[in-house]
């Protein structure tokens, strides 16, 4: 029903094809990396995102996605599963872990529903590195089998596991697109203005919460999986309390008014400090200067900001597509 | 049979008791009214009635079913809506979404349903779009679809309140003082609101009011509580010239008291 705008009609083939046909010729394998990097990070600030909408940020999403490279690691590894039956598992085993620890978050609100999932994700890293058998402890698993066939997943030749990741930013964003524009995704969007109001008008908001939880749990997974893939080795290291800051960053500096936000934050703010890696050692120094200018420039992140320049078309079902 | 009928309703909180003992019908079609000064009760018994928390003792039933300890959010599937004291809008949507927003329990509000977005889907939307400007044409609001609910006068958020409240459908309307804080002309158009949500679309209404012109007004009966008790309930003629009524709201001298 929404009047497809022409950014929607022309932009997104054009970038979807740029983003396919562009890397063909690239044989520069740091520059794959980052985009690979940047495809995962992209995912996580999708699916945290997703929750965010109903007004709460999880920072459990890290330990989700650590029970998911974890599920990964342990069924490709240890079972020598193939990676594209370990890739749904590591998807579905935190969505299925994050319904009880929703029960239990989800009754606390705001800065109490921080500190419970930060908890839940310190949880999760404290027990993966406590048990050596078979999580690997501290030093974590190394030696991670990349997906079959090899000859796509080489990891001399990154260009395979650059697809895997755009099919997989795709669906993802797709999947979340659709949902956040739905009549179930005005409801989240209704428990973020006040839940009391949408529980007088029929939401069920605990439920509602849970389920936003779960697939926002879900998705966090598929981001560990692919994170597993990609890198072959994970640690409790890697899956910290200040990684799910840094995915709630991207979505702060991207905005919060579309996915388009979180995409775009995790996108620019995983370019950033690449860009001065050169810098050394003033390289954070230089992030932490755009950081702060960027919310000073754009307290409504990059989306907001854009909507003011290019403001969307006045669409009378907004949210109902 | 009455369509809300509540009996014995108790609530204590630690040891005050907010409501203490009301039982009142309501019947379908009627508007009623309930008043009494502050401290009295009447949103608590709101609560009560609406769910928002279960009574200490006592029986609610609406349209012959036992509500007493049910969800808010079942209750208004089977029709039993409120609005809240304080304009509760979902302040930075439009008018229109407020409106849809509240048709949400008519839609394909599913997760997977939203997910798949059948064509089936999106003609039962075309149908809630029609039913949502229906809505606001009714309540007086067209011309304003488009406005951000927070940004619209006092007089305007209200209605739009009522009318969020109507988009479920609902056989009762519970309002928590509609017209507080209004002026003389808004409070007309409120009150003729009121009556054509009975007239017009057949609707309960029970609303908790202070403005005691608007009350008699608009309403068939009126229950008067003080101190958690019901004190008087009737007409409204007759209502206002009941002696405890009158002594509730202007005090007992005293030396009449003794």
């Amino acid at each position: 029903m929404t009047p497809d705008t022409s950014a929607r009609r022309f932009g997104i083939p054009i970038l979807l094809a740029l983003l396919v046909l562009g890397p063909i010729g690239i044989h520069n394998q740091y520059f794959l990396h980052v985009l690979i990097v940047i495809a995962i990070n992209v995912v996580m600030a999708a699916s945290m995102w997703l929750l965010g909408i109903t007004g709460l940020i999880s920072f459990g999403q890290a330990g989700f996605m650590f029970i998911g490279a974890m599920a990964t690691a342990l069924l490709t590894k240890n079972l020598h599963w193939p990676f594209w039956i370990a890739l749904p598992l590591s998807a579905i085993l935190p969505a299925i872990i994050s319904v009880p620890v929703g029960r239990l978050s989800l009754r606390v609100k705001g800065v109490y529903f921080f500190l419970v999932t930060l908890a839940f994700g310190q949880v999760v890293a404290g027990i993966f590195a406590y048990f050596e058998k078979p999580f690997g402890g501290w030093y974590g698993i190394r030696d991670i089998p990349a997906p079959a066939p090899a000859a796509l997943f080489n990891t001399l030749d990154k260009h395979g596991f650059y697809y895997l990741a755009l099919g997989l930013v795709v669906l993802t964003c797709w999947l979340i697109h659709r949902i956040s524009r739905s009549w179930f995704g005005m409801v989240l969007w209704s428990i973020r203005e006040g839940d009391l109001l949408a529980t007088s008008i029929g939401v069920d908001v605990p439920r509602t919460k849970l389920i936003a939880f779960t697939v926002s749990a879900f998705f966090a997974g598929t981001a560990g999986s692919l994170y597993a893939a990609y890198y072959g080795y994970i640690s409790p290291l890697v899956f910290t309390f200040e990684y799910s800051v840094n995915v709630l960053v991207f979505i702060v500096v991207g905005g919060f008014a579309s996915l388009a936000g979180p995409v775009s934050g995790a996108v620019v703010l995983t370019l950033i400090p690449e860009a001065f890696r050169v810098t050394g050692k003033y390289q954070m120094l230089a992030f932490g200067l755009i950081l702060a200018g960027s919310m000073l420039a754009m307290p409504d992140g990059i989306i907001g900001a854009w909507q003011r320049v290019f403001p969307p078309r006045r669409s009378a079902t907004d949210g109902v597509a | 049979m009455a369509l809300l009928e509540i009996k014995g309703v108790i609530k204590r909180f630690g040891g005050l008791v907010a409501v203490n003992d009301v039982s009142l019908q309501v019947e379908e079609g009627e508007i009623r009214g309930l008043i009494g000064p502050n401290g009295a009760g009447k949103t608590t018994l709101f609560n009560l009635i609406s769910g928002t928390f279960p009574p200490t003792a006592g029986v609610v039933t609406f349209n012959g079913r036992d509500i007493t300890r049910q969800p808010t959010h079942k209750m208004v599937r089977m029709g039993l809506v409120r609005t809240f004291q304080h304009a509760q809008l979902f302040t930075s949507f439009t008018v229109l979404k407020n409106v849809l927003i509240g048709l949400h329990v008519h839609a394909d509000n599913g997760f997977w349903a939203g997910l798949r977005d059948s064509a089936a889907t999106r003609r039962r939307n075309d149908e809630l779009l029609h039913r949502a400007h229906d809505i606001i044409r009714f309540t007086g609001l067209a011309g304003r679809e488009y406005d951000v609910a927070g940004s619209m006068s006092h007089g305007y958020k209200r209605i739009l309140q009522v009318a969020i409240g109507l988009a479920p459908k609902p056989r009762l309307l519970l309002l928590d003082e509609p017209v507080a804080g209004m002026n003389h002309g808004d409070v007309d158009r409120m009150m003729d609101l009121v009556r054509s949500l009975r007239d017009q679309q057949g609707i309960t209404v029970v609303l908790v009011e202070h403005n005691i012109r608007a009350v008699m007004n608009v309403c068939d009966s009126i229950s008067v509580l003080q101190f958690g008790r019901k004190i008087a309930e009737g007409a409204p003629q007759d209502v206002s010239r009941d002696q405890r009524v009158i002594e509730a709201y202007l005090g007992v001298a005293d030396d009449d008291a003794a």
